[in-house]
């Protein structure tokens, strides 16, 4: 630790960045107490910590977003007190956030030109001209994308290339990348991580905010830790540092157990649920916008298994599992569930027969951030809680049902009225979880499960999924995460260009398996 | 319970500053301010029988606003109530007209259905050019409470014909006194426990059954909706048969109550002044009560102002429409800050 504490003293005197007493508090939250850390420049510096560690107030704070407490930075050696976005941006400092801001509804030429601070078109300009100098400047950028292209239709990793153009155009100095592997899929970060080497190797200094350990030590030259808004590693080289240290110092004590754990253990579970609880065959559908067509698509779970789906994200699992599902008609082929072909059933008819699912995105896909937190546990059900004579809904039981599932998952809240979207993405995620699983279902289908939760979160998730498969439950699990596929997976397949490619049986191969992915010949 | 009595408060301050502006409007104009708020006080409540008036207009305020939550909360912006109320009276003023000499036992509750069917069908219309075309609402609703108006025109020229005149007012002939739920002032025991029914039925429905809490998570979050299975068409449909049921059925009481007959311009804005009352009460079937009662004294005010004073009774349609503007502004305004604060977690 000293002589981290020394390579920091040393760093202060030419560091690109400097931060003193540096504090954020929302209301009455204090989410950054007072910090002091410098960045040497030309390097590539990883602030890592948990959820709720104050990573992303700090960058916030950092890059003008939001007014700091207390405290002044330095950039450039020239002091910003509280300063605004646009003024960071002229000292040199610009941020590519978790989730991008360019207008989705805009085209590329038309959102860089109203973000950049280098302007192609005049007071009026004709769309032609600035699509034509956009493209000359995107070429120059090494990005393969039509300007005229609007950002909803892009894929993330286009469109956090874009964030990271946008920021360069500007002369960004000091570049802060707030989760940028999170949304990724393995090959996304490789080309990522390129993209930084060649960004330092060009003289501009990064501060990436990360999650895995596996990508700070492979990326970061230094490395700085935030626990419960506190600072407990200075940025101090990463090869002076192993991984057990830095897990230690972001965890803190490690957790005796995860709580809540194995909810499936008291529930009544049929002895013997035997059989293919959910498949698909030769099932292909209609050419998507924003995914390649699924082509004769088989694959069956059994009970008690937890079939995994790997890919680079964009090549058919959304399709996949809205067919599943039944969000999307398929074009060709079946879906099976429980024996039975539920290819022409609504995802209402097939939730009927027993499955469920924990889609994608939490936040516009899982839950109504507004609304209270039983009503999104138990809406769906509502029928289930009809009075007696069946005229009104009993809400007393309904609220005492989302009391009890919140309780058997350990979801951390304040009222049982409190809108979902005040919980944290782990809390949510539990929430979900706790509908989903309420009655044992024999299939479900969790796709990205764990996607941006920090450790424990995700830790939680797999425990619950593990419990549901050995209660006899049928899983398909789409993740981009390699790691959790294998930690979870009692079969792995690969999804690509959509076509799903061949079974891989434990143990998983983690270079097949990816060659696979991206198809890579060997 | 004290967030409540705070969103109350909140909603309550574009009203005031709706009279604050109107009245410097009337003030800047050369009125008698004074006179002006006097004779409003005594408009809705002070004045012999202003109360009762008060109270004749809130009625039909408050059943067609019980409709327009329901739109409101399913995130449909249904602004036909107007013709929906026209299209239920043509259905209710039917039994009466054509069955004459059936007893009222029988007449009474046909004219009620009637008016529930020919609302629920005007304001289906709608809703099934949402569902199945995906076609806009606002425009169609809209659209449609002039076809309703034309329908209207043409029945009471042609079939529905009152033959004491040349059909010049656009009327139907009176119905028959036996099938009268109230004399003209418009407020009677019949058509308090008609509405006090329609409230408690609206109640349940919106906070006690599947469709109200499955129908809100279709409002605020269409997607969740689709994920978790919920049938969205289904509760469309059903927003919208409801929705015209409660204007429909407004508009059979207009007729069997205050009016008599069917005239289409009877009540020319109750459709679009219950989007108010519906918005002022905060979306939920107690406060739209509270709000109806509030826009019925207006209603009656706005009628009674210009025998006392100079002022025209546009003057008070100004305030009524800023109050609409101010709610909105309000609406969005809190709506922003809310997606704002959440992009901030």
């Amino acid at each position: 630790m000293t002589r981290a504490t020394a390579t920091a003293t040393a760093a202060k005197a030419d560091a690109i960045v400097r931060c003193e007493n540096i504090a954020v508090a929302y209301g009455g939250f204090q989410a950054l107490q007072p910090t002091s850390l410098a960045f040497a420049p030309g390097q590539i510096h990883a602030l890592v910590g948990q959820n709720g560690a104050g990573k992303t107030s700090f960058a916030r704070a950092l890059a003008g977003i939001v007014t700091p407490q207390s405290g002044r930075f330095f950039i450039n050696g020239r002091e910003a007190r509280a300063p605004t976005v646009r003024q960071v941006r002229q000292l040199g400092l610009d941020i590519v956030h978790q989730r991008f801001t360019l207008p989705p509804s805009f085209t590329v030429a038309e959102a860089l030109e109203l973000v950049s601070a280098k302007k192609h078109g005049g007071a009026f300009f004709s769309f032609n001209a600035l699509a034509r100098s956009w493209l000359q400047e995107l070429k120059a950028a090494g990005l393969e994308v039509s300007p005229r292209a609007r950002i909803r239709d892009l894929p993330i990793e286009t469109a956090q290339s874009l964030e990271i153009a946008r920021a360069l155009a500007g002369h960004a100095q000091f570049l802060i990348l707030d989760e940028p592997t999170a949304l990724l899929s393995p090959s996304g970060v490789e080309r990522l991580f390129a993209r930084l080497r060649q960004l330092r190797a060009q003289g501009v200094t990064l501060l990436v905010i990360l999650h895995k350990l596996r990508e700070v030590m492979e990326i970061a030259d230094t490395v700085a830790v935030l626990r419960g808004g506190r600072l407990v590693l200075p940025p101090t080289p990463s090869v002076q540092l192993s991984q057990r240290q830095l897990s230690g110092l972001i965890i803190g004590e490690m957790p005796a157990a995860v709580p809540g754990a194995s909810p499936r253990e008291d529930a009544s579970i049929p002895a013997a649920r035997r059989g293919v609880q959910l498949a698909a065959r030769q099932a292909s559908t209609r050419q998507s916008a924003l995914e390649p067509a699924l082509a004769g698509v088989s694959l069956a779970i059994e009970a008690g298994e937890i079939l995994g789906i790997a890919g680079v994200e964009g090549n058919g699992q959304r399709s996949l599992v809205d067919i599943l599902t039944g969000l999307m008609p398929v074009a060709g082929g079946s879906v099976h569930l429980l024996g039975q072909d539920v290819s022409a059933l609504t995802h209402h008819q097939r939730r009927a027969l027993g499955l469920r699912v924990v889609p994608f995105d939490r936040l516009t896909q899982g839950a109504s951030l507004s609304l209270p937190l039983w009503e999104n546990v138990t809406v769906c059900d509502a029928p289930r809680f009809r009075q007696r004579r069946r005229l009104w809904l009993n809400i007393g039981a309904m609220r005492r049902a989302a009391r009890a599932a919140l309780q058997q998952f350990d979801v951390r809240y304040d009222s049982l009225e409190q809108a979902a979207g005040a919980l944290s993405g782990g809390n949510l995620q539990r929430l979900i979880l706790a509908r989903e699983l309420a009655a044992a279902p024999q299939a479900l289908i969790a796709a990205q499960p764990t996607r941006g939760l920090d450790f424990r979160a995700t830790q939680f998730v797999w425990q619950v999924l593990r419990a549901l498969k050995e209660g006899g439950g049928g899983i398909l699990l789409v993740s981009s995460d390699l790691d959790e596929l294998f930690h979870l997976s009692d079969r792995i397949q690969v999804l690509r260009g959509g076509r799903l490619l061949g079974a891989f049986p434990p143990p998983f191969d983690r270079r097949a398996i990816g060659d696979a992915m991206i198809g890579a010949q060997r | 319970m004290r967030s409540g009595l705070a969103a109350s408060l909140r909603a309550l301050v574009p009203i005031a500053l709706a009279f604050a502006l109107g009245f410097a409007l009337f003030a800047a104009s050369g009125y008698d301010v004074a006179a002006v708020l006097a004779g409003l006080w005594q408009g809705a409540v002070a004045a012999p029988g202003s109360l009762e008036q008060s109270l004749r207009w809130a009625l039909p305020l408050a059943i067609v606003s019980l409709g327009i939550i329901i739109t409101l909360r399913t995130g449909e912006f249904n602004i036909g109530a107007q013709g929906q109320l026209l299209v239920g009276g043509l259905g209710a003023v039917a039994a009466p007209l054509l069955l004459p000499d059936l007893p009222p036992a029988i007449v009474i509750p046909l004219a009620l259905l009637g008016g529930i069917i020919g609302g629920a069908l005007w304001s289906g219309i709608a809703g099934a050019l949402k569902v199945w075309f995906n076609s806009d609402e606002v425009i169609n609703t809209l659209m449609l409470n002039f076809i309703a108006v034309l329908l209207i025109q043409w029945f009471t020229t042609g079939p529905f014909k009152d033959d004491s005149t040349r059909g010049e007012n656009a009327s139907t002939p009176r119905i028959d006194l036996s099938f009268r739920l109230s004399d003209s002032s418009g407020v009677s025991l019949e058509l308090l426990v008609i509405v006090v029914i329609a409230a408690l039925f609206a109640w349940l429905l919106v906070e006690r059954s599947p469709f109200g809490l499955q129908s809100k998570l279709v409002g605020s979050s269409p997607r969740v909706a689709a994920w978790q299975g919920l049938r969205i068409r289904r509760i469309h449909i059903l927003t919208y048969l409801l929705a015209g049921a409660f204007a429909g059925l407004a508009g059979a009481l207009e007729v069997l109550g205050p009016s008599g007959r069917l005239v289409t311009g009877a009540t020319p804005t109750l459709g679009f002044t219950a989007i108010v009352v519906a918005i002022v009460g905060l979306l939920r079937v107690p406060g739209a009560l509270l709000a109806a009662l509030f826009f019925g004294g207006l209603q009656a005010a706005i009628l009674f102002l210009p025998i006392v004073t100079n002022l025209p009774s546009s003057g008070l349609r100004i305030i009524e429409g800023l109050v609409a503007l101010l709610i909105t502004a309000q609406f969005i305004w809190r709506r922003r800050r809310d997606s704002a604060s959440e992009s901030e977690a």
